[in-house]
């Protein structure tokens, strides 16, 4: 069963979208209006889904959106008011995986958190799929500086340079970037 | 010498990542067991050979070959160093897992396993395999063998090695699955009479005086296919590009240890690295620079070693090596009849993708798919009639032999 935790900001609707997701069967763990602390509770109770009901999905609303996705990555379902195409944007920008504009029937609330659900996964494996594409690149250049560095200290050529530093890294059980960092640390301190 | 030792295709260092050649997952998570045949795993993960063709590679360790097989199937892992025959035995659907296609990119490593006996067996004088004969036909109680996976090469060997000897593997002894790190505190606890796995846990064993090695794997059949590069053939299909900078990057990593002495040397340092083997230096290094101590005070420089590459030798998937395995899998009954072993054989080893990588590197690979062998009972195997092959043993568990039959 899914673990909901919901977040309520519309006083006068209190009441009405957690019915609706206990008749539909899920599991409303806690349930808070938008406070500072939200990443704070994200991590303590740990939900599988985050339901935001807010009357308008301000801008400072966005702000605790960005936060929780940040720090406690989540899929966000956000039922509102609000019908402005601009605001459904920046709300999707900010890591709301479904924005749903009024009217709650339970029977829908399925499908809606199921979509929610599959978008959210696939959001961040491309996620983790980039980073890693980030991050190879930015080794593979701080690489690449460190063998230049070394093949004008120890007057040797590509394929030796490569050869000394992975030696290196492999009898002190290091990766290549490692001491390709210590290369270019030590470089710039005799520089 | 070539650019690729070091950094790839060298004009354009990101040619690979955004060409149409660009590996379609740019993170792969690779499973390994505790093995000094994973060496060239770790050496192309840590040491920056993936990098120039967009990829990362993620070395997760596995605690047994049952865990590390479940994790490939489900797509957890997107290749591992594998057994040969936990690639064949998910293939067939012999096993714990329900049948999956598999593929073998290529061969990880030759040679480097051992069978070894306990030091309470070594105190009653069976220290050769005539003793070892002897004592299994007379005494009264069975021995106890442990290998690493019931369809691994582990297991194979210890069958063809204990029937070459006049023992029969399922009759004569019993056998027990043990993780290859486990197998010294087993022997240690008298759980177990000896085992085939492995290095360093020979080494080890014979280090910690709880052992010996009696029979090395490369003196069953010199040169011997072991460990290789599986995946689910679902991968090789979704992520073509993939699987072949990969293998690009591994046959890399596998020149770059044989390239030299120092370079053997300090990958038997990294991988005595608490995350890769966790095993001390002493007990890696020596085999894994072909220098062998039995424990029985005989010393030698192994011809036949545990090899990675000899200029792609090691690495290209013969046809014969993964039928082997399946005549094997028939021979002691795991296979209730025979495949097509030709036509499962090249489904399984990815030659086409393999020759493409290799040319890539620079790496020669033979235009024969088979090769031909001795092992050490006298028997030629060279792929060429595999049903035959499986029923040419003295000893077996052919389930479906008349001999069967006529001797109960």
């Amino acid at each position: 069963m899914l673990r909901i935790l919901l977040i309520n900001d519309t006083p006068r609707k209190v009441g009405r979208l957690k019915a609706a997701l206990v008749e539909a069967g899920f599991e409303v763990i806690d349930e808070s209006g938008l406070t500072i602390d939200l990443p704070a509770r994200v991590e303590t109770v740990r939900p599988d889904v985050i339901l935001i009901d807010t009357e308008s999905a301000g801008r400072d609303v966005m702000e605790q959106v960005v936060l929780v996705t940040r720090d406690q990555p989540r899929p966000i379902v956000m039922f509102t008011d609000e019908h402005d195409p601009n605001v459904m944007r920046q709300a999707i920008k900010s890591g709301v995986s479904a924005y749903i504009v009024e009217g709650i029937q339970a029977q829908r609330l399925q499908p809606i958190l199921d979509v929610a659900m599959a978008r959210f996964e696939s959001d961040q494996a491309l996620r983790a799929q980039l980073q890693a594409r980030d991050q190879q690149l930015a080794e593979r250049k701080r690489i690449e500086l460190a063998k230049g560095m070394l093949m004008k200290m120890k007057s040797c050529n590509e394929e030796e340079a490569y050869t000394l530093m992975r030696r290196q890294a492999m009898s002190r059980q290091q990766k290549l970037i490692q001491v390709a960092e210590q290369i270019i640390a030590m470089s710039e301190l005799l520089g | 010498m070539n650019d690729s030792a070091g950094s790839g295709p060298a004009r354009d260092p990101l040619a690979w990542v955004h060409g149409s050649d660009a590996p379609e997952k740019s993170s792969l998570d690779l499973g390994f067991m505790a093995l000094s045949d994973c060496a060239s795993l770790v050496v192309a993960a840590t040491q920056g050979f993936a990098q120039p063709y967009g990829l990362t590679l993620n070395l997760k360790r596995q605690s047994s070959w049952a865990n590390l097989r479940d994790r490939l199937v489900s797509g957890e892992l997107d290749a591992a160093h594998s057994l040969y025959g936990l690639i064949y035995a998910v293939h067939l659907g012999i096993g714990g897992v329900a049948p999956t296609d598999m593929a073998v990119l290529m061969g990880l490593n030759q040679n480097g396993q051992s069978i070894n006996l306990s030091h309470g067996l070594q105190a009653q004088g069976v220290t050769t395999p005539e003793a070892l004969d002897h004592h299994v036909h007379q005494s009264r109680t069975k021995l106890t063998f442990a290998q690493t996976f019931p369809t691994g090469t582990h297991a194979m060997w210890l069958y063809y090695w204990l029937a070459s000897q006049g023992i029969h593997p399922l009759q004569d002894v019993d056998s027990v699955v043990v993780p290859p790190p486990q197998m010294v505190a087993h022997l240690q606890a008298g759980r177990i009479d000896g085992f085939c796995a492995g290095e360093p846990w020979a080494a080890s064993a014979v280090k910690h005086n709880q052992g010996f090695t009696l029979a090395t794997s490369q003196t069953i059949w010199p040169n011997h296919p072991e460990k290789v590069l599986g995946c689910t053939q679902a991968f090789v299909d979704q992520y073509p590009n993939t699987a072949r900078v990969l293998v690009m990057a591994v046959l890399e990593a596998s020149r770059f240890i044989e390239q030299s002495h120092e370079n053997r040397r300090s990958t038997a340092q990294l991988l005595s690295a608490r995350e890769y083997l966790d095993a001390p230096l002493d007990c890696i290094e020596p085999r894994l620079l072909g220098h062998y101590d039995d424990g029985l005070g005989n010393q030698w420089q192994d011809p036949h070693a545990l090899r990675f590459f000899a200029n792609g030798e090691v690495n290209l998937p013969y046809l014969c090596d993964g039928m082997w395995f399946m005549t094997q899998f028939r021979r002691w009954g795991l296979l209730r009849e025979d495949p097509d072993y030709l036509q499962v054989a090249r489904q399984v080893q990815q030659l086409d993708l393999y020759r493409q990588a290799a040319a890539a590197v620079h790496v020669s690979a033979s235009h024969e798919d088979t090769r031909s062998s001795q092992l050490i009972d006298g028997k030629i195997w060279d792929g060429s009639d595999p049903a035959a092959y499986a029923r040419s043993f003295r000893l077996h568990a052919l389930a479906d032999h008349p001999n069967r039959q006529a001797r109960r």
